[in-house]
C-alpha cells in the first residue's frame, strides 16, 4: 500500500494525539497541510499576524487544558525564540512547532537561504529536538514521535518540512 | 488611579476565573493582591500576554478571560490586537495598564508618552468594544460592563506609576500546571 500523502499524514497524527488548536503564519508549504486543517472541523485555526504570537497562542491553549500546534515558515522562526525559551521551555508548555524550510534544494529565493540553514543549529543550541521526514514513507513514524516527545515531556519540539518531501516552492508559483 | 488599585478592583469582580499578568509589575501587584490558582503569572515573552490570553479564551470559552497587559509589552505584539478582532472571543477581557514608560528598565518613556493612543489602536484594529478610562472610578464602570457583556474587551487605563510590590517566590513550572488544573479537573 503507498503511504499516505505526507499532508494527510500530519492531519492525522495531529488528531491521533488530541491536537485541537493550530495557530500559524501561513507559507506556500505549510498552507498544504493547514488548508486542510481548516476545512476540518476536529482543529480551530487561528492565523497570527507575527510568528511569536503562534507559540503563545499555543501556550495559552495548553495552559487552560488543551493541545495546541504551530505552523510557521523558516523565515519567521527566528521570531519564535523568545517566545519557546521564555514561555514554552521556562513554563514547561509542550508546543509542537512545524516549520516550512525555504532555503534548501531548489530554492530560488537567495534571501531564504540565510534565514533557514541556521534553524537547525539555533535548534541545537536550544536543547531543542528537531526531525526532518524526507520521504513520505517516514511521516507519519516522525510526527508520531514528536507530538508524543513534545506532550510527553511538555516541551517544544520542531518538525522541520523541507523541499524533498513537501516540493520546491517554484520562482512562478 | 494605580495599578495595584485597579488590580483589586478586578479581584472584587471575579470568583474562580483565569488572569494572566504581564511581565514585571502586573505579574507581582497581582501576587500581592490575591495568590490564586486562576493567577497566570508570567516573567518573560514580553509581549505576549494578550495571545496567551487569546488561547487561553479560545480553549475555555465557557469562562471569562482576565488579561494584564502593559504599554510597553502592547507595543510590541500590536499584531495581536488584529489577531484578537479576528477570532472576536466573546469572553476576553484585555487590560493595559498605561503607565507611558518602561518601569521595570528604568522608568524609560514609550511611546504612550509622546501621543501613541492604545485605545484607537485596538479600535482600529477591529476589537469589539474598547474604552480609555484614567481615573479608578471610570475603571471600575468599565469592569462592570466587561464582566456582565460580551466582549472582546480592550480597556485601556491611564496610570500613575507608584513601583510594585516585592518579586514573588513564584516558581513558574508549578504556576502553570496549579493554572491548568483549575480547567481540568
Amino acid at each position: 500500500m503507498p503511504p499516505m500523502h505526507w499532508t494527510d499524514a500530519i492531519v492525522e497524527s495531529l488528531k491521533s494525539h488530541d491536537v485541537w488548536l493550530i495557530p500559524y503564519v501561513p507559507d506556500a508549504i505549510t498552507w498544504q497541510v493547514l488548508s486542510k486543517l481548516e476545512q476540518d472541523p476536529a482543529f480551530h485555526t487561528v492565523p497570527v499576524a507575527r510568528e511569536e504570537e503562534a507559540i503563545a497562542v499555543a501556550a495559552g491553549a495548553y495552559a487552560a487544558g488543551k493541545r495546541a500546534a504551530v505552523f510557521v515558515q523558516s523565515s519567521g522562526f527566528g521570531n519564535t525564540i523568545n517566545s519557546l525559551a521564555q514561555l514554552s521551555q521556562a513554563h514547561k508548555i509542550p508546543v509542537p512547532t512545524f516549520v516550512g524550510m525555504r532555503g534548501g534544494l531548489g530554492e530560488f529565493n537567495p534571501v531564504q537561504i540565510p534565514s533557514a540553514h541556521p534553524i537547525p543549529g539555533f535548534l541545537d543550541a536550544m536543547n531543542i529536538p528537531h526531525y526532518a521526514p524526507m520521504v513520505e514513507d517516514d511521516v507519519t513514524s516522525y510526527v508520531d514521535g514528536a507530538l508524543e516527545l513534545s506532550f510527553a515531556s511538555r516541551l517544544p519540539v520542531a518538525v522541520l518540512l523541507y523541499s524533498q518531501l513537501v516540493g520546491a516552492k517554484r520562482a512562478t508559483s | 488611579m494605580l495599578r495595584p488599585d485597579g488590580i483589586r478592583a478586578l479581584l472584587d469582580r471575579v470568583t474562580d476565573e483565569p488572569i494572566i499578568a504581564n511581565l514585571g509589575s502586573a505579574t507581582f501587584d497581582l501576587y500581592h493582591a490575591q495568590q490564586r490558582d486562576a493567577n497566570f503569572y508570567t516573567w518573560g515573552a514580553m509581549g505576549m500576554v494578550s495571545s496567551i490570553g487569546l488561547g487561553v479564551a479560545l480553549a475555555a470559552p465557557e469562562k471569562k478571560v482576565y488579561v494584564i497587559d502593559g504599554d510597553g509589552s502592547l507595543l510590541m505584539n500590536l499584531g495581536s490586537l488584529g489577531t484578537i478582532a479576528r477570532q472576536n472571543p466573546k469572553n476576553l477581557v484585555h487590560i493595559v495598564m498605561d503607565n507611558q514608560q518602561w518601569a521595570e528598565t528604568g522608568g524609560q518613556p514609550t511611546h504612550t508618552s509622546t501621543g501613541t493612543d492604545l485605545a484607537e489602536i485596538a479600535r482600529a484594529s477591529g476589537i469589539a468594544h474598547v474604552i480609555r478610562v484614567a481615573s479608578l472610578e471610570d475603571f471600575e464602570d468599565a469592569l462592570d460592563h466587561a464582566v456582565n457583556e460580551d466582549g472582546p474587551w480592550c480597556i485601556v487605563a491611564d496610570i500613575e506609576e507608584h513601583g510594585h510590590g516585592a518579586r514573588p517566590p513564584v516558581s513558574v513550572e508549578e504556576n502553570l500546571l496549579r493554572f491548568r488544573r483549575t480547567f481540568t479537573d
